[in-house]
């Protein structure tokens, strides 16, 4: 049944798809895109389903997704996915706004590089998981602590690329503001800020994605909610499909914020190289 | 002549661009008014420039001395690496000096001094064609009724109406060029400095930017200070060229062009007299141009 589905949109393809093929090649690279995930996870049903793979471990798709139907309909789920969301939305920016400022003041000053670089090199490595026992002594187990564990996980990755994004405007930009006299605050508006954005979305990407593993490993250990904690909970009682539940929803939550922040980028960088492709 | 004027000698030391970058670090060592006359605007006296100190010293240029009047139009030519590029910029204060001083009379000091066009592409790629053409005026604080004009009429000059709105990476290389012109004139400079401006180009589009760049220069007077390695086109442009060695760079003439204005390449080109002009200068780079390939 669902192998036979599989199937039909890609016969009805066959009849026409010399011409269009080569006409157009990009479209049947979005029928791949589409069909390795699926072809995956038919692969794991059926593999589960004929005893090859144990379901101890590994609940065939089609039980977590009855899995995750349950919890959505209970509103556990949401509940769970929105709790999380809010400390990612906070935290991320608590760490992303002082990351771009102080990097863009970095990529300016020499002053301010001399002061921040070094301690900058030294923290940026640290793990900001093992930090995470020092924001529960000093901030408690509230929201809080929460929030710090995803800002400090964020600010060094957008603090590094907003700096190198300045450092790497070219210098007849540069020279553009000197013989346009422009002040130091025009400058920032409209050459340095402008022409280090490319970077600092990268700093952004990269940001959130660390935004999530902190928050998940956060809550796996201090928290009494959110996505990490309904994982550590499920493995603690045993529950391996609910275990799934929250695997997946993380997958999906990475996806659809990292989508939003490239529809965010498109929108502010227009003159971007990368969005001239499309 | 406003009774205002003022003059503005340069000298002194740099500091780094990345810490100042929009802030000049001239040294105003003249305020007299009225310096070498009232239709004198910009002099450079006995200057010299010298990269690094010691025996890692290289002078680049050595005791230059040119006067500029009011609206004139001048063109320093030389071979390359001969320290002309340098020359403009140190009259557009993007380096300093190592001896010698220059003074600009600043005639109207709510204009601009200097605005320079560089030889690379320099329009900025984040802003449309008109924020582009129109950002002198607005990083100066002009009120949109006092450039909003001046700017349409210049996009259309250089024929970019229809490009008003684009990004610069919809536009050639030539058309980005004419942004840059119409940015310089839009944020009408008392001096406008011109480095090597067309020389990215192809030839037609040269042709067609020089007498563009003529035309608008013809409405406007204003003191260009404009620098090529091209010898027809410095003579078809200016009304006078300045000859330089090769390195150090040193002044070897100074030559008026007798050709009347409006001018035409092709007009001039048939001009027997051109011919002379443009081999006399040729006569006098040819040793130079050898020493610098030695």
């Amino acid at each position: 049944m669902a192998t036979q589905s599989a199937n039909r949109p890609a016969s009805r393809l066959e009849v026409r798809v010399p011409p269009k093929n080569q006409r157009r090649p990009a479209h049947i690279d979005r029928w791949l895109a589409f069909a390795s995930p699926l072809i995956a996870i038919l692969l794991w049903e059926g593999t589960v389903r004929l005893g090859i793979m144990d379901d101890r471990f590994f609940p065939e798709p089609s039980a977590i997704a009855s899995t995750a139907k349950d919890l959505v309909q209970s509103g556990e789920l949401q509940r769970q996915v929105g709790v999380t969301m809010a400390r990612v939305g906070v935290g991320f920016a608590m760490g992303a706004v002082p990351g771009v400022m102080l990097g863009v003041a970095m990529g300016l000053s020499r002053h301010m590089e001399a002061i921040l670089r070094p301690l900058v090199s030294a923290l940026y490595p640290i793990p900001k998981i093992a930090v995470l026992p020092l924001i529960f002594l000093i901030f408690g187990f509230g929201e809080m602590s929460k929030y710090l564990a995803v800002a400090t996980s964020v600010f060094f990755v957008v603090l590094i690329n907003s700096a190198g994004g300045v450092a790497q405007i070219p210098v007849i930009y540069r020279e553009v503001g000197s013989s346009f006299h422009l002040s130091r605050l025009q400058f920032v508006r409209t050459i340095a800020l402008p022409g280090a954005l490319p970077a600092i979305f990268v700093g952004l990407q990269v940001g959130l994605g660390v935004a999530l593993i902190a928050i998940i490993a956060t809550e796996f250990v201090g928290a009494q909610s959110g996505v990490g904690f309904m994982i550590w909970q499920s493995w603690q009682v045993f529950r391996i499909k609910v275990m799934f539940v929250g695997l997946a929803t993380i997958a999906i939550l990475g996806f659809l914020s990292q989508t939003l922040l490239e529809v965010v980028r498109s929108w502010a960088i227009p003159w971007s190289p990368s969005n001239r492709r499309r | 002549m406003p009774a205002d004027m003022s003059a503005v000698g340069r000298g002194g030391n740099p500091d780094g661009p990345w810490d100042h970058p929009g802030a000049g670090v001239a040294q105003a060592v003249v305020t007299t008014s009225g310096h070498g006359g009232p239709s004198r605007k910009l002099s450079l006296t006995h200057v010299s420039k010298t990269y690094g100190s010691g025996v890692a010293a290289v002078r680049a240029v050595d005791d230059v001395t040119i006067e500029v009047e009011v609206g004139e139009f001048i063109c320093v030519v030389g071979p390359s690496g001969c320290g002309k590029t340098t020359v403009l910029r140190m009259i557009a204060d993007l380096e300093p000096l190592t001896e010698g001083e220059i003074t600009i009379a600043h005639h109207d000091p709510t204009r601009a001094l200097t605005t320079v066009i560089f030889q690379e592409d320099s329009i900025l790629p984040w802003m449309s064609v008109r924020k582009n053409v129109s950002f002198g005026p607005r990083m100066r604080h002009v009120p949109k009724s006092g450039y909003r004009d001046l700017v349409e009429e210049l996009i259309a000059k250089v024929g970019l109406t229809k490009f008003a709105d684009a990004l610069p990476h919809q536009l050639s290389g030539g058309m980005k060029q004419r942004v840059s012109i119409a940015r310089a004139f839009a944020n009408d400079p008392e001096i406008l400095l011109m480095d090597e401006p067309f020389a990215a180009l192809d030839e037609q589009n040269r042709l067609i930017l020089q007498e563009e760049l003529l035309r608008i220069w013809g409405e406007t007077k204003k003191t260009v200070v404009f620098i090529t390695h091209s010898i027809d086109e410095a003579v078809f442009l200016s009304d006078r060229v300045v000859v330089m060695s090769a390195r150090p760079g040193r002044i070897m003439a100074d030559i008026k062009v007798p050709f009347d204005r409006p001018r035409t390449l092709h007009e001039l080109r048939v001009d027997p007299a051109f011919g002379a002009l443009t081999g006399r200068i040729w006569r006098l780079l040819r040793d130079e141009v050898r020493k610098a390939e030695a």
